[in-house]
C-alpha cells in the first residue's frame, strides 16, 4: 500500500504550486484502504480539476495500480 | 511543424572523440547531422585526465521526430515515472508532433492493464499529463497518450461500426441504438455518416458519454 500513498503524493506534487503542502494519510482497512489526501487551499482546484475531471483520472490511475493486490483503494480529497 | 527545436546543445568528455560519441547517442543523430565546435579542450596531462566540452550545432533538417526538446523530455520523464509507480513500468517515446499536438508512445509489458478496459486508463493518464504539460509551460500543447496503436486501432474500427451499422439501417429500415461513446468517438460515427444516403444520426442521454441512434430517413 505503500507504494499507492507514494503514487498519490507524486501526481499530486506535480500538479500543485506548493509541493511541501501535500500530504497524504494512509487508513488502513480489512478490505479497503483510504488515503487521505491533503493539499495547501489554493491548490485543491488543481488536484481536482473542472468538474472533479483531475481526481477522477487520478482515482482511476491509482485502481489501476491497486490490480495488482487486488484491494480496493478509496481517495478521500480532504478540503 | 516542430515546435521549439533544439538548434545547439553541449556534450562533456574526457576527449573529443567521446564528448561527440554522447551527443550522437544523446540525440539518436548521425555524425552528418550537426557541426560540432569545441569550447573547452583541456588535454590530458601526466598528473589529471583530460577534458573536453564541445557545442554541437544541429542541422536544420537533422532533428528526428524521436529526439525531445526540453519541454518534451519533461513530459517523458513525467509520465515515465507516473508508469513505474503505478508499478507497470515502460518506455515512453515521441510518436508525432503536430501542430499544437505532441503523441506519447508508452511501449510496457503492462501495456494490457496501462490502456485499461476501453482505454479507461490511457484517457488518466492521458488527462494527467495534459495537465502537467500546462504546468511546465506547454499549455497551448495537446498531448495524445496512446500504447500499441490502441487510439488509432479504435478509431478504426468505430469507423467500421458505423458503416456495418449504417448498412443495417438501410437493409432494416429501423434505427440503431449504439453503445456508450464519449465524444470524440460520437463525432468520428457522426461524420463518418455525414454524406452516406438516407442515414441521419442523433446523440441520445445525458452526461459525458452518450450513445448514437443511426436512423433511417426516406429522402
Amino acid at each position: 500500500m505503500a507504494e499507492e500513498k507514494d503514487l498519490v503524493e507524486y501526481i499530486a506534487k506535480s500538479l500543485v504550486d506548493d509541493p511541501s503542502g501535500v500530504q497524504v494519510n494512509m487508513i488502513e482497512g480489512e478490505k479497503s484502504t483510504i488515503l487521505e489526501l491533503k493539499v495547501a487551499q489554493d491548490d485543491i482546484g488543481k488536484v481536482i480539476g473542472k468538474h472533479g475531471r483531475i481526481a477522477k483520472a487520478v482515482r482511476t490511475i491509482l485502481s489501476a495500480a491497486a490490480t495488482k493486490t487486488g484491494k480496493r483503494i478509496v481517495l478521500e480529497i480532504l478540503d | 511543424m516542430i515546435h521549439s527545436m533544439i538548434k545547439t546543445r553541449e556534450f562533456e568528455g574526457k576527449s573529443e572523440k567521446e564528448a561527440i560519441d554522447k551527443a550522437i547517442e544523446a540525440l539518436a543523430l548521425d555524425r552528418e547531422a550537426f557541426d560540432v565546435e569545441i569550447l573547452v579542450n583541456e588535454r590530458k596531462g601526466l598528473f589529471r585526465k583530460g577534458s573536453v566540452k564541445i557545442r554541437i550545432h544541429l542541422h536544420d533538417d537533422a532533428l528526428p521526430v524521436t529526439v525531445p526538446t526540453e519541454g518534451e523530455s519533461k513530459l517523458i520523464a513525467f509520465l515515465k515515472t507516473l508508469l513505474k509507480k503505478m508499478g507497470f513500468p515502460g518506455e515512453v517515446t515521441i510518436s508525432f508532433r503536430e501542430d499544437m499536438k505532441i503523441g506519447l508512445d508508452i511501449s510496457s509489458r503492462f501495456s494490457g492493464i496501462l490502456i485499461g478496459k476501453r482505454g479507461k486508463n490511457l484517457d488518466a493518464l492521458q488527462v494527467l499529463t495534459n495537465v502537467y504539460a500546462g504546468r511546465i509551460g506547454l499549455k497551448e500543447m495537446r498531448i495524445i497518450v496512446d500504447a500499441e496503436k490502441y487510439r488509432v486501432r479504435r478509431e478504426e474500427s468505430i469507423i467500421r461500426l458505423a458503416r456495418r451499422t449504417a448498412d443495417q439501417v438501410k437493409r432494416s429500415q429501423r434505427s440503431r441504438l449504439l453503445e456508450l461513446m464519449n465524444p470524440f468517438e460520437r463525432r468520428l460515427i457522426h461524420t463518418t455518416l455525414n454524406k452516406v444516403e438516407n442515414i441521419d444520426t442523433i446523440s441520445e442521454g445525458e452526461g459525458l458519454l452518450k450513445q448514437v441512434r443511426v436512423i433511417y430517413r426516406e429522402h
